[in-house]
C-alpha cells in the first residue's frame, strides 16, 4: 500500500452513479462468514454420525451453499453512491437500509488487507464515525486504487467543510504528506523486546491445548515432561542447587519464548510502521502480512497517553497513544476489528520525536509543559495509607503462622515508603489555558493530557480520607476514553488548589466550543 | 423524553423570562432539593430496608430458639438499622445541591465521599426528565443530562421539582442548540 496519487481520485470515483463493491466482493464474506461458523460445520461433518449408517455427509454442504447463496446475495443489494458531501450506502438482504454518511462527520477511515487481500488487490474499507460499536460503514471489498480515492475523497471533502471555520487557507487540495514517524525493522523489534503481548499469546496456547486436546493430554504432558525433566536434573545433580538452576534454565526458556511471540507479533503488526500528517488528517499504515491504514482527522483525538515502562528506559524509547471518540472495533467478528484501529501514533519512539509529534499534532506549542506543579506536600502519606494497611494484615497472617519470622513481613514497609516518596516527587500537573496535563509514577511512569476543548466535564471529588490531609482530586472527562486507560485526574491536591482548578476549567470549557 | 429544540428561537438561557414575574430558573445559587424529595427518600429508604430486613430477622427468629433475648435484639435491629439508613438519606438530601449558572450545570452531593461535578453547558448532548410512578406521587422528576464523555457521560440528578426540571431541561437544551449553531462540526 502506498501513498494514494493525488489525482485518481475524481476519475476513479465519478459522481452521481451507484457503485458496487468488487466483484470478488462475495467470496471474501463468505470466507468471513466460513469462519464463524467453521466450528459447528467440522463438527457436523466428523462428529454428526457415521458414514456407513446412511448419514447424509453432504448436509453440511447445504449450510455452505445457502452462505454461498447469501453472500452473493449480499454482493448485489450493496450499493454506495458518491455524493457531494456525503455518502450513501444502500444495503440489507431483505430489511433494505439506506444510510446517509456525511464526509465531515467520518472520524476514521481505516483501509485493511489481508494477506489473501492483497494477493487480490483488493482491500476492505471501513468507515467510522463518534459512538456506536459499529462502523458507520464496512465495504467488503473494494479494488485497493478504489479504496485508496475514496480515502482520499473523505480526507478532501472532509475537510473541505471545515476549512472556512477552522480559519485554515481556503482551499488546500491535496498537500503532501509529511512523515512524522517511520519505523525500522530494528525498531519494530525493540518494540517487541518490549511490549508483553508473546505472553498472551503463551497463555493462549496453554488454555487452547487445554481445551481442544481430549482427556487432560495436556495437563498429563505438561506433569510427565515436568516429572521427566526434574528427574533428570536430580540424575546428574542432587543438590538443591542445581534443582534451582534447572528450574531457572526453565523459566528463563519460558521468558525467551514469550520475548520472540512478542518480537513475532510486533513484526506482524508494526512491520512498515509510517505516520503521516496529509494536511489535517494523520494516516498510519502498518503490518507485515496483513497491511493496514488508517486515517483519523486530527481534530478527533480527545486525549493522548505517553507510556514509559523499565524496559523503555532501557532502549530510551516511550510509546505514544492517542483516544478517538470513534467506534471501537469489537463488532463480534473476534479481535482483528480491534487492533485496527488508530490507537498508537508511535508505538515505540525516541522521547523527543514523541514530544514533537504532540507539538505538530496536538496544535499544543507549550509541549511539554514548562513547569509540572507538585502535589501536596503530603501526599506521599496518603498513598502509603493503603500499604501500611495491607501490610498489616499480611504481617497479622504471618504471624500467626510462622511466629516471630512473620515482623519480616515489616520490612515491606520501607520498601512501599521510599516507592511513595518517589511516585509523590514525580507525580506533577500542568493546567494552562490550552492543556490540562498529568503525570504519574514512578517505575512505570505515564502522562496523560487533552485539550482544554476536548474535556466534557468536570468533577471534583474528596474521600474522607482526602479530607483529612486537605486533599482533593479533579477528574476531567473526556470522549472515547477506554474503560482499561488511567483517567486523567489530578490527584492528591491541596484543596485550594483543586478548587481553584476545578472553578476555572468548568469556566475555561463552558467558553470553548464543542470541537470533537 | 429528549430535549426539545423549540427554544431555540426563544432568548436562550431563560426563554419565558418576560411572561412570568419570578425567574424561571435561579443561577448562580446552590439550590436545594425540595422538602418533598426529602420525604420521598425517607419512605423510600424505609421500604429498602424495612421489608428485608424484616424478612431477614422473620426466617432467622423462626430457625432459631425464640427466646425473649433474640425477640429484643431482633426488635433493636428493626429499630437502629432503618434510623441510620433513613439518616443517612436525609443527608444525603440536605448535601445534594444544584446550580445553574453561565458556565453550565452543577451538582454537589455527598457527606462522606463528597464529589461537585459541573458539566458546562456547551458539552450537553441530550436530556432526559425521568419520572418513576413514586417520583409522579410526589410532583418530582429525575433529570439525566448527558455528555459525550466516557465516565461522567451522564449526570442524574433525583429528586427534582418536577416543574422545576422541566424549565432546567428546556434552558439547558436551549443553551445546547444556541451552541450548536456556533459548531462548525
Amino acid at each position: 500500500m502506498t501513498t494514494p496519487e493525488p489525482a485518481a481520485s475524481e476519475a476513479l470515483l465519478p459522481e452521481d452513479r451507484e457503485r458496487r463493491l468488487h466483484p470478488a466482493s462475495w467470496l471474501f464474506v463468505l470466507l468471513q462468514n466460513l469462519r464463524q461458523f467453521i466450528v459447528p460445520l467440522l463438527v457436523l461433518l466428523f462428529a454428526g454420525g457415521r458414514r456407513d449408517d446412511g448419514y447424509p455427509w453432504w448436509l453440511p454442504m447445504v449450510g455452505v451453499g445457502a452462505l454461498v447463496v447469501v453472500s452473493i446475495w449480499q454482493y448485489l443489494t450493496f450499493r454506495y453512491r458518491i455524493e457531494d458531501d456525503r455518502l450513501i450506502v444502500r444495503s440489507g438482504l431483505l430489511e433494505r437500509s439506506v444510510r446517509q454518511i456525511p464526509y465531515s462527520r467520518i472520524h476514521n477511515v481505516a483501509i485493511h488487507q489481508s494477506l489473501l487481500h492483497r494477493l487480490m488487490g483488493v482491500a476492505e474499507v471501513r468507515l467510522e464515525s463518534a459512538g456506536g460499536t459499529r462502523p458507520e460503514a464496512q465495504m467488503r471489498v473494494l479494488r485497493l486504487p478504489e479504496a485508496l480515492a475514496l480515502e482520499q475523497l473523505i480526507r478532501d471533502r472532509g475537510q473541505a467543510v471545515h476549512v472556512g471555520a477552522d480559519a485554515g487557507p481556503a482551499s488546500t487540495p491535496a498537500p503532501a504528506g509529511i512523515t512524522l514517524l517511520a519505523l525500522s525493522t530494528w525498531e519494530v523489534v525493540k518494540l517487541g523486546l518490549i511490549s508483553n503481548r508473546g505472553m498472551i499469546v503463551v497463555a493462549g496456547a496453554f488454555a487452547l491445548a487445554f481445551q481442544a486436546l481430549p482427556d487432560r493430554m495436556a495437563g498429563r504432558l505438561l506433569v510427565d515432561y515436568g516429572r521427566e525433566a526434574f528427574g533428570y536434573a536430580s540424575g546428574f545433580a542432587a543438590t538443591w542447587m542445581a534443582k534451582g538452576l534447572v528450574l531457572l534454565a526453565v523459566v528463563g526458556a519460558a521468558l525467551l519464548l514469550i520475548r520472540a511471540f512478542s518480537v513475532l507479533l510486533a513484526l506482524l503488526r508494526y512491520y512498515g510502521f509510517r505516520l503521516q500528517r496529509q494536511g489535517r488528517r494523520l494516516t498510519v499504515e502498518r503490518g507485515l502480512l496483513a497491511r493496514s491504514r488508517s486515517s483519523v482527522p486530527r481534530r478527533r483525538i480527545q486525549a493522548w497517553t505517553m507510556t514509559e515502562g523499565v524496559l523503555h528506559r532501557l532502549f530510551a524509547r516511550r510509546t505514544l497513544d492517542i483516544d478517538t471518540a470513534s467506534a471501537r472495533g469489537a463488532d463480534g467478528q473476534g479481535d482483528a476489528g480491534a487492533q485496527r484501529g488508530l490507537d498508537a501514533l508511535a508505538p515505540i519512539a525516541p522521547p523527543a520525536t514523541c514530544d514533537a509529534i504532540v507539538r505538530d499534532v496536538a496544535l499544543l506549542p507549550d509541549w511539554p509543559p514548562q513547569a509540572w506543579r507538585p502535589l501536596h506536600p503530603r501526599a506521599w502519606q496518603r498513598l502509603v495509607i493503603g500499604d501500611v494497611l495491607m501490610t498489616a494484615i499480611g504481617c497479622a497472617v504471618l504471624v500467626w503462622f510462622f511466629q516471630a519470622w512473620g515482623t519480616l513481613a515489616l520490612l515491606w514497609l520501607p520498601w512501599s515508603i521510599f516507592v511513595a516518596r518517589r511516585h509523590a516527587a514525580r507525580a506533577g500537573y500542568a493546567v494552562d489555558a490550552s492543556l490540562v496535563a498529568v503525570r504519574e509514577g514512578w517505575w512505570t511512569r505515564h502522562w496523560r493530557f487533552a485539550e482544554v476543548g476536548k474535556l466534557q466535564a468536570v468533577e471534583l471529588r474528596q474521600s474522607p480520607l482526602d479530607r483529612r490531609y486537605g486533599m482533593a482530586s479533579v477528574w476531567c472527562d473526556t470522549a472515547g476514553a477506554s474503560p482499561l486507560a488511567t483517567p486523567l485526574r489530578l490527584r492528591l491536591l491541596p484543596l485550594a488548589e483543586a478548587e481553584s482548578i476545578h472553578a476555572t476549567l468548568a469556566h475555561r470549557i463552558a467558553r470553548r466550543p464543542l470541537r470533537w | 423524553m429528549t430535549a426539545s429544540h423549540d427554544h431555540a428561537a426563544a432568548p436562550p438561557p431563560l426563554p419565558a423570562e418576560a411572561t412570568e414575574p419570578a425567574p424561571q430558573v435561579e443561577t448562580d445559587i446552590w439550590q436545594p432539593l425540595p422538602t418533598r424529595a426529602r420525604t420521598l427518600a425517607t419512605i423510600t429508604t424505609l421500604i429498602g430496608t424495612v421489608i428485608p430486613l424484616g424478612i431477614a430477622l422473620g426466617v432467622g427468629l423462626v430457625a432459631s430458639a425464640r427466646q425473649p433475648s433474640s425477640f429484643a435484639i431482633a426488635g433493636v435491629l428493626l429499630l437502629l438499622v432503618p434510623a441510620w439508613t433513613v439518616w443517612i438519606a436525609r443527608r444525603r438530601w440536605l448535601r445534594t445541591r444544584w446550580r445553574l449558572d453561565d458556565d453550565g450545570f452543577g451538582v454537589r452531593r455527598g457527606h462522606m465521599w463528597r464529589s461537585d461535578t459541573r458539566v458546562p453547558g456547551n458539552r450537553v448532548q441530550h436530556l432526559d426528565v425521568r419520572r418513576g410512578p413514586l417520583e409522579r406521587a410526589f410532583g418530582l422528576a429525575t433529570l439525566i443530562v448527558h455528555t459525550a464523555g466516557t465516565r461522567n457521560s451522564a449526570v442524574a440528578l433525583s429528586g427534582l421539582d418536577h416543574m422545576q426540571a422541566e424549565r432546567l431541561r428546556d434552558t439547558l437544551a436551549a443553551r445546547a442548540a444556541r451552541d450548536d449553531d456556533h459548531d462548525d462540526a
